[in-house]
């Protein structure tokens, strides 16, 4: 399919329908998130275990909330965190690869040191440990989940700037007694601002499964607050019962979100790769 | 085709997280279950044998009585020298007889003749004193029975046991049901551990920690055989039993109330009556510190619950009924402070939902609604709290958030929420907690509203509840020389703090087990359930009989 060249869906044309799909699915959840008012998912004892139907398109749980506005408004926390998580990390592996390469010795030993004792955790421990260690709850996965996604998109980064830091344009910038930072900023940052970005669209999914795992183990967010690794938690104790739409809706809710974007970021790097760009 | 498999990728990493919490707790325990099935495929659930699912709680700690083990008050595989029956009185065990005297220090038990341990000695008073004294030289190892209070034990003759005690203490009596007695000739401390040795009507056949107990009838029990030979208990997830029970795997599983309305092929629900309540702690202080007993500095109180115009409102406004079904599908019955199947139990019952009197209550302690958001206001300050409950138990979440509900039309809000008992514990002083209770022993009374334990114990006296005459009246019941003079004391210290509502009581809840129609669990053996969910129902298992088909 893919080697079809010619047709209507050429890659530029589905990365953009993708990329398309992905930002106006998660923008919606997003703001109809943070718009419901906390009414459309309160308890209403008269209607739980209601199973899918018009007037709650995803059913109801125990205590006979909405699950759709709880799957929506849990998303959008998702989406929240991944979003903060998303730009931390990524200003993180920016300043730190960058550096790394530019400076190189002590700072890069340093940097590469730091980068391989983050990957040596198992990631997901690592989070579970972090957001113990700040109390749990949304402070603590958020900490979490933002201070762990950076060690992958570095080493990208390095290595980007390692291969422009011997070009000629570069030395000849030093040579006119720019400072390693001018160089760097003006020089060597636009350079790799393509592959930064796929990296933070990469990364973007990963924080938001990362939440919903951590909050679904019990690490997270606290029951009270909407949350689909909340949701998913509760949904277990009653799928033995038959109340399949606890689960489902909410988990499709979360894949659609991050297949989306993994789709649309490995997209965007084969179209943004020279060697593969012009397929 | 790459986009395809990195979806299909993503689709089992979602499947991945939703199953690792199943998988984590059960996975090894099926295998139990499996294993089981292979080595007894035909008797595991064979004619005179079942197995059972009641909780976790065989699987904290030893079997051994000398170390806690089996201390609820009945017998099962060691007796105590008395237990209680079904109408929560307290009657011999392995004791035919006892007496206490005048300055309420010496008791004496006069034992029952011609009973022998499973190993076929008999038993006699020396393994009394034998069980009692090894407990107390290492009381460390024994959180469940307190003998600090005892003197000495002697042994009088063949059959009788006298006991000392130090200063009057009558909840030395409840002890004697709780500690299980173990044989002096044959007691190894490291075997009991898995295969205790008692007078029991069950011997153990293996024992495989947090996987399963498997018992055997004891021919020779002095009451007579049980007509079941043998029993196996397995240890699972909650769901992962109830799918077990379903698949027509177990005869007894033990369930939550939100269960309670599903339905099994083959079996059939009992709601069985507890004394097990639930209530909230309101904490009666004024904001402020308190310095305990260590010297360290807590801050206490909450400037809602401190008025006790907001908590005999909500004792008396909101509707328990309602709250039951909403939170327990209907499993429990209202509850308004200990329950009447204790003898000590001295609950003045009062009708609920009494909304416009309790809103004149609090209106005219000042709390009004003048910005019009549903929630009164005193001064600037909302009539607004929270209420904490375990991360583990979800009912107790269930509970509280019906509650919030059900006291909103009372226009005071509850904020609900779930954290670790560590955080509860460090919160109980100034907001409130929902707690479990249910024992037999009245000391539950001391360990809740003796002013002295507040700040200095955790979970003692959350409420932080000051009276004197409380204080007073617990000390009299401790020091009490007979079960009558005690139960009256205790009984009247109820009726003087019920008056200030220190806590919300809400409800006696009901234990759900599915129980499978082949069993007759002997309802009316089985004893009020105290806490616990899930063990108690094995106390009658002795009367439980397997019907013909």
């Amino acid at each position: 399919m893919s080697k079809k060249k010619g047709g209507f869906w050429n890659r530029r044309r589905k990365t953009l329908f993708f990329i398309g799909a992905a930002t106006v699915y998660l923008t919606t959840a997003l703001v109809m998130g943070l718009l419901t008012a906390p009414e459309r998912y309160g308890i209403d004892y008269s209607a739980r275990f209601v199973p899918p139907c018009f007037a709650h398109p995803f059913g109801t749980d125990d205590m006979g909330r909405d699950m759709f506005f709880r799957s929506v408004k849990g998303l959008s926390n998702s989406i929240v965190i991944g979003i903060l998580a998303s730009i931390v990390s990524s200003l993180i592996a920016l300043v730190f690869g960058v550096t790394a390469a530019v400076r190189g010795g002590v700072v890069d030993r340093f940097v590469n040191w730091c980068v391989d004792l983050c990957m040596g955790i198992p990631h997901l421990i690592l989070l579970i440990l972090i957001s113990f260690m700040m109390g749990k709850g949304g402070k603590g996965v958020m900490t979490a989940v933002a201070l762990t996604h950076w060690p992958e998109l570095t080493r990208l980064v390095r290595a980007e700037v390692l291969q422009i830091r011997s070009e000629q344009y570069v030395q000849a910038s030093y040579r006119m007694g720019k400072t390693w930072f001018q160089a760097a900023r003006e020089h060597m940052i636009p350079q790799v601002i393509p592959v930064y970005l796929i990296g933070v669209i990469l990364l973007f999914p990963h924080a938001i499964m990362h939440e919903a795992a951590v909050t679904f183990l019990g690490f997270g967010f606290p029951a009270e607050v909407p949350a689909i690794g909340v949701i998913l938690s509760e949904s277990m104790k009653h799928i033995t019962t038959g109340k399949w739409w606890m689960a489902v809706f909410p988990g499709l809710m979360l894949l659609l979100a991050v297949a989306l974007f993994d789709v649309a970021g490995e997209n965007l790097k084969r179209l943004m790769n020279p060697n593969s760009g012009n397929e | 085709m790459k986009k395809k498999r990195t979806v299909f990728l993503w689709a089992l990493v979602i499947l991945g997280v939703m199953m690792a919490g199943c998988a984590k707790k059960s996975g090894g325990n099926q295998a139990a279950l499996e294993g089981e099935k292979e080595r007894t495929a035909e008797d595991a659930k064979g004619k005179d044998s079942i197995v059972c699912y009641v909780g976790h709680g065989f699987w904290d700690g030893s079997l051994d009585p000398v170390k806690g083990g089996f201390s609820y008050g009945y017998g099962f595989i060691n007796n105590g020298l008395v237990r209680i029956n079904a109408q929560s009185e307290y009657e011999g065990d392995l004791a035919e007889s006892w007496e206490i005297s005048e300055d309420s220090l010496v008791y004496t038990y006069k034992l029952k003749e011609g009973i022998q341990f499973q190993n076929g000695v008999d038993f006699t008073a020396e393994d009394v004193v034998f069980t009692y004294e090894t407990v107390m030289a290492d009381q460390g190892q024994n959180e469940k029975v307190d003998l600090s209070k005892v003197e000495k034990v002697e042994a009088e003759g063949k059959y009788t046991v006298k006991f000392t005690l130090r200063e009057p203490f009558s909840p030395f009596f409840d002890i004697t049901a709780q500690l299980g007695i173990v044989p002096k000739d044959g007691y190894d401390s490291a075997a009991f551990d898995k295969m205790p040795i008692g007078t029991g009507a069950w011997k153990v056949v293996q024992y495989d920690a947090e996987q399963q107990l498997i018992v055997e009838a004891n021919e020779n029990y002095f009451e007579g055989a049980p007509e079941i030979k043998r029993v196996t208990f397995v240890d699972m997830d909650n769901e992962a039993a109830f799918s077990n029970a379903q698949s027509g795997q177990l005869d007894v599983v033990m369930v939550q109330p939100s269960y309670a309305a599903e339905t099994i092929d083959g079996m059939h629900m009992e709601k069985l009556e507890t004394m097990d309540v639930r209530n909230i702690s309101l904490p009666c202080r004024e904001p402020g510190t308190i310095t305990n007993a260590r010297g360290e500095e807590i801050a206490v109180g909450n400037p809602v619950t401190s008025d006790k115009a907001v908590r005999k409102a909500l004792s008396i406004g909101i509707n328990r009924q309602e709250i039951i079904d909403n939170a327990f599908q209907g499993a429990g019955r209202p509850a308004q402070g200990w329950t009447s199947n204790l003898i000590w139990g001295n609950t003045k019952e009062y009708e609920d939902s009494k909304t416009e009197e309790a809103q004149k209550l609090l209106e005219a302690s000042g709390w009004k609604d003048e910005n019009g958001d549903g929630i009164r206001e005193k001064d600037g300050m909302e009539c607004a709290f929270e209420i904490y409950t375990p991360s583990d138990e979800q009912d107790r979440y269930m509970l509280a958030a019906a509650l919030a509900e059900n006291a909103k039309k009372l226009g005071i809000a509850i904020e609900v929420k779930q954290t670790t008992w560590d955080e509860i514990t460090a919160k109980s002083y100034s907001q409130g907690v929902v707690w479990g209770f249910g024992q037999y022993s009245p000391m539950v009374i001391d360990n809740q509203f003796q002013s002295g334990h507040f700040g200095n114990q955790a979970y003692s006296n959350p409420s932080g509840y000051q009276n004197k005459a409380v204080d007073s009246l617990i000390a009299e019941a401790v020091s009490a020389n007979n079960q009558k003079d005690a139960v009256a004391a205790w009984k009247e210290t109820q009726s003087i703090y019920a008056e200030d509502y220190p806590y919300l009581y809400l409800v006696n809840i009901e234990h759900c087990y599915f129980i499978s129609d082949r069993l007759d669990i002997s309802i009316d053996t089985q004893i009020p359930h105290p806490h616990g969910h899930g063990i108690p129902i094995i106390c009658n298992m002795k009367d439980w009989t397997i019907k013909e088909k």
